[in-house]
């Protein structure tokens, strides 16, 4: 599922924190890729993932998934989790199963989905553990295990990899790539390691102070001659 | 001192002497404030939800007015109540004054608030997390209202005691609304009160002392169900 953004504002108390205009008003972000967003603090990264993944409203402009407008169908084909997630307080394996038991699923389907994460995502040991007590690196892993048990078409993950250890990160990547390989999910990240963004992202949007800056493929960032872009990717050289 | 030591000993010998008068008071005490807290929490606990999770226009004068009544004089509630269940009040008709209806309604009146605001207050911060993450799991209508419920579960729970503990501990509220009649309305605190001003302390220790097991064993249970929830996934 392909997804447009046309013109999108967004404003609170008058502030407005996201205006696409110019050269990159309106923003592609294509089918089976990896997409990343990348920008300073501040540059309106999750108000736009949060507009795109239908959680928030955009104060002005559409966005389209595959030429349509967000309805139940859409919404339900698509989730999102970001560097803090709010995990139920049940034990880590009932958090994985929670979106297929509400999908109504067959039990023995369901444990051979959760038992098949649980042993990807290496947390095996804690599925009887309260998901409330959790490091910051296997609530992350539970909280992408949980989002892709139910095989969405549209993952959206805000930082999911933030102060989290290089294993786990590993982990993660290694999950992400294998989905859009294998099942062709769109992945859209935001992420502040430019290193990772150029090891799993087929395209990157770099966003600055509410504004589109660049929105190409890794490669050509490198290229741009932006003072920005120049100054951000001087900053996190790896 | 004496007088003390003595109460406190005579207040064993009623307890365990079993006196029909002060079995009937406790009871009659426990169903008035058991339904009140009944009532009390299935208005609050939706109203709390409901108010909470969404984002609305004057949403802050909502949560001022709320946190007011929650610390509302109840002697203020039992003369709101009284007004309205006079003979000449607007629900005269009913003859509800003096009854343990009447007291019912007026502990409602006060423990609504409570229940209401606790509940609104964690609604307000984890709930809308809970109902966004929710969402993006493909939750809607019935399961996001059962999954929240289940994640405030504790919270509930601790309105819950906090409204009983609210309603079985007032005096103002019963005292004008049911009159403290001996075999019809008199319950505990309203015991404890009469007893006291005529000077018999050894039956409002007793009864004291049975108001502080309730509270104890009340507490107890929250303790149960909040702290043995935390515990229970752990190695």
């Amino acid at each position: 599922m392909n997804i447009e953004t046309k013109n999108i504002i967004k404003t609170y108390n008058e502030k407005t924190v996201l205006n696409l205009n110019g050269d990159y008003r309106d923003l592609f972000f294509e089918s089976g890729k990896i997409h990343g967003i990348i920008g300073p603090n501040g540059s309106g990264k999750t108000t736009l993932m949060k507009i795109m993944a239908g959680l928030i409203l955009p104060t002005g402009g559409d966005v389209l998934y595959s030429g349509q407008p967000l309805d139940q169908d859409i919404r339900s084909k698509m989730t999102y989790s970001n560097h803090t997630p709010t995990l139920f307080s049940r034990s880590v394996y009932e958090n994985i199963a929670y979106p297929l038991k509400i999908r109504k699923g067959e039990q023995a389907e369901i444990h051979q989905t959760v038992t098949q994460l649980l042993d990807e995502f290496e947390i095996d040991e804690i599925k009887n553990q309260s998901a409330r007590h959790l490091s910051g690196g296997e609530s992350q892993k539970t909280a992408l295990a949980r989002a892709l048990s139910f095989s969405p078409k549209i993952l959206f993950l805000d930082e999911p990899t933030a102060n989290i250890d290089p294993k786990s990160i590993q982990i993660i990547e290694t999950a992400l790539k294998k989905r859009n390989r294998e099942q062709g999910l769109t992945i859209i990240i935001i992420t502040h390691n430019l290193s990772q963004a150029f090891r799993i992202c087929n395209h990157l949007t770099f966003l600055d102070q509410g504004s589109c800056l660049f929105s190409d493929t890794p490669e050509k960032i490198m290229a741009s001659t932006h003072p920005t872009i120049d100054e951000f990717i001087s900053f996190n050289r790896f | 001192m004496d007088y003390i030591l003595n109460g406190i000993v005579e207040a064993f010998r009623l307890i365990f002497s079993f006196d029909p008068e002060i079995i009937q008071i406790v009871l009659l005490s426990l169903f008035v404030s058991f339904s009140s807290t009944l009532y009390g929490t299935l208005i609050g606990v939706p109203l709390g939800i409901l108010l909470g999770i969404n984002n609305f226009r004057g949403k802050k004068m909502v949560s001022r007015f709320l946190y007011t009544f929650m610390s509302f004089p109840p002697v203020i509630i039992g003369l709101f109540t009284a007004l309205l269940l006079a003979r000449s009040g607007p629900f005269g008709q009913f003859q509800l004054m003096y009854t343990a209806t009447a007291m019912i309604i007026a502990q409602t009146i006060l423990v609504t608030p409570v229940i209401m605001g606790i509940v609104f207050n964690h609604a307000s911060t984890s709930g809308y997390e809970v109902v966004q993450t929710g969402r993006t799991l493909g939750a809607q209508g019935w399961n996001i209202l059962i999954l929240l419920v289940l994640e405030l579960k504790g919270v509930i729970m601790i309105a819950l005691v906090t409204g009983f503990g609210r309603a079985i501990s007032e005096v103002g509220a019963v005292m004008i609304v049911g009159g403290n009649i001996r075999g019809f309305t008199r319950v505990m605190t309203t015991f404890i009160a009469m007893n006291n001003n005529m000077g018999q302390y050894s039956v409002s220790i007793a009864m004291g002392l049975i108001l502080m097991t309730i509270s104890f064993v009340t507490n107890s249970i929250l303790y149960h169900f909040i702290i043995g929830d935390q515990n229970e996934y752990r190695d």
